[in-house]
């Protein structure tokens, strides 16, 4: 956090000055070092909190299912899906989805690690998979948020890691902050920019602070697990993370390769809803599917719980392993069941998703700020850094630009360019804003190049699913993206408009 | 959620939410009034927002309950500084608006790379074998102790990454990060070298 403090001598401060100033350091220097890094995951992650409405919204002719699943349903969804995976060589494991707060379409895929084989699909209300599950922009978008496109393991380690320097910087931020009471309601617009800035920067990073520490450490834990249960398997387990997950995820499948039928899934689902009887399907997960080592893990979720389901294990005869307690098990379980709801916002339905959007937002404007603080500090002390204005506007305004070149792209051309669309937007936007005579009109250019993008995307969209669009919701995204784009083109133009006013 | 369940929430629901955002504004009339009382204002800003937790605890249960009710008081603050931002005329300055600036330290190459390494590696270290540990000997059942003490880890790195990094001794923080991984470590992997 900036702080904006009287230079009068004071009684007794909270803080020490020389504390608050060495605090401040360790704050800039890690919010430069990772600045671009956490901007670009808070921003993918804000967006990424509707990625089932954006799912929709790119597909917006595939079944919504609003009821719960019946047992029967998903068994024939299973079937179903078996016949499929059977056809692409790729029965190994089958993941089943089905319809809640968060979302409301009814999915099953299939993969074999070792044929390479795979399907995604979209079921109806019966089980009937209807058609084919492709939102290859959404993938995009969660892909960049979660491992930022870098190969899985070491993306989601930098990933983690770059949660970890935001948890650290919120707390550097706090303990830089000894005004946090007295100006706790301050925002106050005009006069100087960094004072501007920082009064923008503290109230939305304190207000905000209980989502901002949930999400931060959520965000690294879940980055970070491989790394940690690897050191965990070493020190416990021999070397074996499969058997340290174990421990905390539950049984897995074993290797014997000897066929064995589909289980019986809507038994299963019976069994529980049996001894609690408000419990919903939302998932399963089969290992091994249709061997003799099979596991099957399925997610039952009861109303006012955090955790998405709680997980039941079976095995391949529908007899019961015991379960997870994600929902109503001991403190470590329920955290684990709990951390990636907290984490995207998904528990709760729509309302918790839309004040995730608004606290994501302010979160990336956080982190935006802290920048252009420094940035405005340096340019008081008489030691601008114009060079680094222009890449730091560059890199602010080159994301959400990016989102939308990576839209077209993906609508036009195809979703394999979408990643050399994204860099060579990135690096455009930066090199670009080089040239430019200022940071601001880069960013205003920028700025109206993203509108005139998005405004594009949703054209090319509407255009292909004239007629066909079937899913409300997918309206709902495609008048908020369209208002996102007018919002942009203003922003670049204002400024435009305003002096054409004033020499009028 | 049926009909007859909405119907007690909703109310429930509405009654918190006026509880917390009643609690922001009365809050922010007591800091309006700086040094000179309002600490009625102090006292039933803090009673109205403990009182809408209270209620949105009971209308979705403690757990989802205070979920949404801090959701709720960050929003309702952000709407309230947001509606009562104050506009300044360009260049005009207040005595307070003097800010603190970072400590000027002495830097250069080789102590920014020996910052980060302390920072972003050796506290990583720690935190990790920290965490570990804990992971292996809390007293509790092992899928609860992985989970407690993997949480551990990154509040602990991120902790240490702030300490080091304001920290301007680096001996100081080297010698401290060293001997906190040795203990973390010595502790994790002492049952499988003896």
């Amino acid at each position: 956090m900036q702080d904006t403090t009287p230079q009068k001598a004071r009684k007794k401060p909270f803080l020490p000055p020389q504390f608050v100033r060495a605090m401040l350091a360790g704050h800039s220097a890690l919010g430069i070092a990772f600045a671009a890094l956490i901007y670009i995951v808070c921003l993918s992650g804000t967006v990424v909190v509707f990625l089932h409405e954006l799912q929709r919204w790119e597909q917006p002719n595939a079944p919504v299912v609003e009821q719960p699943l019946s047992p029967e349903a998903v068994a024939t969804a299973l079937k179903n899906a078996y016949q499929k995976a059977l056809a692409a060589n790729a029965v190994h494991d089958m993941f089943l989805m089905g319809p809640g707060p968060i979302q409301k379409r009814f999915l099953v895929s299939f993969h074999d690690h070792e044929t390479g084989g795979e399907g995604n699909w979209i079921a109806d209300q019966t089980g009937t998979l209807v058609a084919e599950n492709k939102a290859p922009w959404s993938e995009f978008l969660g892909d960049l948020h979660m491992h930022l496109h870098l190969p899985r393991t070491w993306g989601m380690f930098l990933v983690g890691l770059t949660g970890v320097a935001l948890l650290s910087s919120l707390v550097s931020g706090l303990l830089s902050h000894p005004r946090l009471f007295k100006d706790a309601f301050y925002l106050r617009w005009g006069g100087s920019r960094r004072l501007q800035e920082a009064d923008l920067h503290n109230r939305l990073g304190v207000w905000g602070l209980p989502f901002h520490v949930v999400v931060s450490t959520t965000g690294a834990l879940l980055g970070l697990s491989t790394l940690i249960v690897g050191v965990l398997a070493l020190a416990a387990y021999d070397g074996d993370s499969e058997k340290a997950f174990a421990t905390i995820l539950g049984p897995h499948a074993s290797e014997d390769e000897t066929a064995a039928p589909l289980p019986d899934i809507a038994a299963m689902i019976r069994q529980i809803q049996a001894k609690t009887p408000d419990a919903e399907f939302v998932s399963a997960n089969l290992s091994h599917v249709a061997h003799a080592g099979q596991i099957i893990h399925l997610g039952m979720r009861t109303p006012g719980h955090l955790a998405m389901s709680n997980t039941y294990y079976f095995d391949g005869n529908a007899k019961p392993l015991g379960d997870g307690g994600l929902e109503t098990g001991s403190i470590g379980k329920q955290i684990l069941g709990a951390l990636q709801p907290l984490h995207f916002g998904w528990f709760g339905g729509f309302l918790v998703k839309v004040a995730y959007g608004i606290l994501g937002l302010a979160l990336t404007i956080v982190t935006h700020t802290g920048i252009t603080i420094w940035l405005s500090r340096r340019r008081d002390a008489g030691r601008p850094a114009p060079h680094w204005e222009k890449v730091w506007s560059g890199v602010t305004w080159s994301q959400p630009f990016a989102f939308a070149t990576t839209a077209l792209a993906v609508f036009t051309v195809g979703e394999a360019y979408a990643i050399p669309t994204y860099i060579v937007t990135l690096v455009a936007c930066i090199a670009g804003a080089l040239f430019a005579s200022e940071a601001r009109i880069a960013g205003r250019l920028i700025r109206l190049l993203t509108g005139t993008a998005i405004l594009a995307a949703v054209g090319l969209h509407a255009s292909k699913w004239s007629g066909s669009m079937t899913d409300e919701v997918a309206l709902v995204i495609a008048a908020t993206f369209a208002a996102t784009g007018v919002a942009f083109v203003v922003s670049a133009l204002r400024p435009h408009f305003a002096r054409a006013a004033a020499s009028a | 959620m049926s009909l007859d369940t909405l119907d007690q929430t909703l109310p429930l629901a509405l009654a918190g939410g006026l509880l917390l955002t009643a609690g922001v504004v009365l809050l922010r009339r007591r800091w309006l009034q700086k040094r000179s009382g309002g600490l009625a204002f102090l006292i039933g800003g803090w009673l109205a927002v403990i009182s809408g937790f209270y209620v949105f605890a009971r209308a979705w249960g403690a757990e989802m309950g205070t979920t949404y009710a801090l959701g709720a008081v960050s929003t309702a603050a952000y709407a309230l500084i947001g509606s009562t931002y104050e506009r300044r005329v360009s260049k005009q300055r207040g005595p307070r608006e003097s800010a603190f600036d970072p400590e000027d330290r002495p830097t250069n190459w080789r102590r920014g790379i020996a910052k980060s390494l302390l920072a972003i590696v050796l506290s990583g270290i720690a935190a990790i074998g920290v965490g570990v540990a804990l992971a292996i000997y809390l007293p509790l059942p092992p899928a609860d102790r992985a989970v407690i003490g993997g949480l551990l880890v990154p509040i602990l790195w991120g902790g240490g990454m702030a300490w080091t990094l304001c920290d301007p001794r680096l001996v100081r923080a080297t010698i401290i990060l060293l001997s906190v991984s040795a203990l973390g470590y010595g502790i994790a992997f002492l049952p499988k070298v003896l």
